[in-house]
């Protein structure tokens, strides 16, 4: 269970770090926050943050096995993680406010 | 200077013959590789490990330079005679561990 | 040859992309399938359909099967027992001389025991995950002079060609790392979705291409065999004085000591080392000769560093003669790489991973086709080329006729009674002719249906292939209810996931297939719609 719920985490942790760094990309920004949110991306906050999250996912997943093991747990999260943002950004661009949440279309 | 490839026989040529040089090139390679590694101490299978590992690299790496290259047929030339050399010194230094054995 | 770098890497990666891609989608998509390959077993095998066991008395239950397999102690070579941590039935395996059939020849027999019963399984059971599919991952079957093990190779090679190639092509690599534009038309999304899968899964697919060539690589590149076999020969001569491990027999008969106290003491030493595990292979030579010699190996763990930990025994006095040493730097970097591939561990999530990478590798060389198609199709017809038909009709081939055939051997499996009539082929022979058939059915299907790709058209072999699979996949559930009575309420109430596994993506296939139909089927409406009114606007003009 403990090992379920620690993996299940890296997942999570993943996804954010993913999402951060597609934030941090002006076209995705704006597809999020969109047009009426002037500002440019606070670029260096979201990659810190994007790096964080990959680097917490690394740690949790070393957590549960063995480095031969949890090298490719890691990898393996990572892309399914990126294809979860690129779907998430196509269909539902919207759920990524939740990781920014400063990030909300002001009026005008 | 590069001039575009105008029939089809001649790409497939140009494939083929590619494709056997860079087989030689990696052969070499890893002849070279096995002989070396064992005469300087390496356990048998482990220097076949090792050279096998980076030979496909070398193969992969050596395949895109020569369609890179700006003339294929003397790129080809090149990794033959460059795999021939290697898989020479190959068997000289078999030779030479044989007779000191 | 090229005018510069990039158009050469473009022409490779267009070129041997489309060559090969066909070959490739095949070992992706089996490649895929075979992270489930015992699972697959049990839904095509019912009789294997229980918990995996832990491996029985080796003295009590598996010794006298064995010499019943065997004609004699004195003319058997090896005996194996595999029992992985996956396959519920034990495989036993007797190497031995024979003159059953007049000359002297060496004979392999394979039996599957249920370790609960003790019982060995009659009938030729076709496992068709690992038996079928798995081979036909990294060879096409095609086993003459090992022909279609080269031709996968050379096609991992240049799968690696192309996913270099594709990178340096890929002018937005970090801007288009999320980017997936499906309203944007056909051939735009279709390329960043062939992008998305490439560049995203590119760990994945670069290292399954490596370490699979890897693992054969002694086939392809044979030198210490050949042209440094005397080498080699040098080699096992300053070993023999090293190692204890009998080559030959004495002579001197003796009987069999305890194998059951050896496991034992295999397990002892292992968790002795803090690699706790249970017995997964066992290989036996020269029983009944005091130079007998039993070999142990761990099942797996979640770890590829400690596959190496055989234990050699004696036979005869059941002493250890000496544990395999630990492995060293370059021996844990090959023990990694082709671990990584074979996945001999048991991490569940992990093998779903690795499930959604080869699927992935999949949508890649698919979308790649299919753009090839696209970008050429209307120049084709202007050209009056028929070219373009060959490559789409290939394409439905490989992506919905590969699905249709896979369906195919499942319900063939389903339908073939227990016992077949007299002078029929074996099971396993007949479920692999249904395979071919099915597929060979679907490739002239493909072709029939592919002639307005010429024109510039879409192909109605796509939709119609959809929903193919979309019934075959109900039926291959249905039939798994009637014939064996494992119905979906059954399997998931108790919990049998491998049954329960495969009926449930059988399901999910049939769903995605329709979808799909329904959507292509949509988008070609709308095409010829636009085109009529086209045309109407034209003859009014």
């Amino acid at each position: 269970m403990r090992d379920a719920l620690l993996l299940i985490a890296a997942f999570v942790t993943s996804i954010a770090g993913m999402g951060w760094l597609a934030l941090s990309m002006d076209v995705h920004w704006r597809q999020v926050c969109g047009n009426a949110f002037g500002s440019p991306a606070p670029t260096k906050r979201l990659r810190a943050l994007g790096t964080l999250g990959l680097g917490t996912s690394l740690v949790l997943c070393l957590s549960v096995n063995h480095a031969s093991i949890a090298s490719l747990v890691w990898v393996m999260a990572l892309t399914a993680a990126a294809f979860s943002i690129a779907f998430i950004l196509t269909w539902r661009a919207h759920w990524l406010r939740l990781l920014f949440p400063p990030a909300r279309p002001t009026a005008g | 200077m590069a001039a575009r490839i105008s029939s089809r026989q001649q790409i497939a040529l140009h494939v083929v013959a590619a494709l056997v040089a860079n087989y030689v090139f990696t052969w070499g390679f890893i002849a070279l590789g096995v002989a070396g590694l064992f005469a300087a101490g390496t356990e048998f299978h482990d220097a076949e490990s090792l050279a096998s590992m980076l030979g496909l690299l070398v193969f992969l790496t050596a395949f895109l330079w020569t369609f890179a290259a700006r003339s294929l047929p003397r790129a080809c030339l090149v990794l033959v005679g460059g795999g021939a050399l290697m898989a020479g010194t190959a068997s000289l230094i078999q030779a030479l561990l044989i007779r000191a054995y | 040859m090229f005018q510069s770098f990039r158009s050469a890497m473009t022409w490779i990666h267009t070129w041997f992309g489309l060559v090969l891609g066909f070959v490739l989608m095949g070992a992706f998509f089996f490649g895929a399938l075979c992270v489930f390959d015992r699972e697959i077993d049990k839904w095509a095998i019912p009789e294997a359909r229980f918990e995996v066991q832990p491996m029985p008395s080796f003295d009590r239950v598996l010794l006298p099967e064995f010499e019943a397999m065997s004609p004699s102690l004195e003319t058997m070579q090896i005996w194996g027992i595999v029992a992985d941590n996956r396959s519920s039935l034990i495989d036993l395996v007797s190497i031995h001389e024979t003159s059953a059939q007049g000359d002297a020849r060496t004979e392999r027999v394979v039996k599957m025991l249920d370790p609960r019963t003790g019982k060995v399984t009659n009938g030729d059971h076709f496992k068709i995950g690992s038996e079928f599919f798995y081979p036909l991952h990294y060879s096409l079957t095609l086993d003459w002079q090992g022909l279609g093990e080269w031709i996968v190779a050379f096609s991992g090679m240049m799968m690696l060609a192309a996913l270099i190639s594709g990178i340096v092509i890929h002018r937005k690599l970090f801007r288009e790392f999320f980017t997936f534009r499906p309203g944007k038309g056909f051939r735009r999304s279709t390329l960043d979705l062939h992008n998305l899968t490439g560049v995203v899964a590119l760990p994945f697919h670069f290292f399954f291409a490596f370490t699979g060539v890897l693992i054969f690589v002694g086939q392809y590149f044979p030198i210490g065999t050949t042209q440094l076999a005397q080498l080699h020969e040098l080699h096992e001569q300053l070993e023999i004085g090293e190692s204890k491990i009998p080559t030959e027999r004495s002579g001197h008969a003796a009987p069999l000591a305890s194998v059951d106290a050896m496991m034992a003491e295999a397990r002892r030493r292992w968790a002795a080392h803090g690699m706790p595990g249970e017995v997964g292979v066992i290989h036996l030579r020269f029983v009944g000769d005091a130079n007998a010699h039993v070999a142990i190996y761990p099942a797996a763990t979640n770890s590829l560093q400690d596959l190496l930990n055989g234990v050699h025994f004696n036979g005869a006095t059941g002493a250890v003669l000496q544990v395999d040493p630990a492995p060293n730097a370059v021996q844990q970097v090959a023990g990694f790489l082709t671990g990584l591939h074979l996945q001999p561990f048991r991490h569940w999530p992990l093998r779903w991973l690795y499930a959604l990478g080869g699927l992935a590798g999949c949508v890649c060389i698919a979308t790649g086709l299919l753009f090839f198609v696209e970008k050429r199709k209307h120049q084709h017809a202007k050209q009056g080329s028929q070219a373009i038909h060959v490559v789409d009709a290939l394409a439905v081939t490989t992506v919905t006729g590969m699905v249709i055939a896979t369906l195919g051997i499942l319900i063939v499996n389903r339908l073939l009674p227990d016992t077949l009539p007299a002078g029929w082929p074996r099971h396993d022979d007949l479920e692999r002719y249904a395979f071919w058939f099915a597929w060979l059915l679907a490739m002239a299907h493909a072709f029939w249906r592919t002639a307005p790709v010429a024109q510039g058209r879409m192909a109605p072999a796509w939709v119609e292939q959809c929903w193919t699979i979309t019934v075959m996949s109900v039926t291959a559930v249905l039939l798994n209810w009637i014939t064996t009575g494992d119905h979906l309420l059954r399997t998931l109430s108790d919990t049998y996931w491998p049954v329960a596994g495969l009926d449930l993506a059988l399901l999910t296939v049939a769903a995605i297939a329709a979808l799909a139909g329904r959507k292509i089927k949509r988008r070609a409406e709308n095409a010829s719609m636009i085109a009529e009114s086209v045309a109407q606007d034209a003859a009014r003009a």
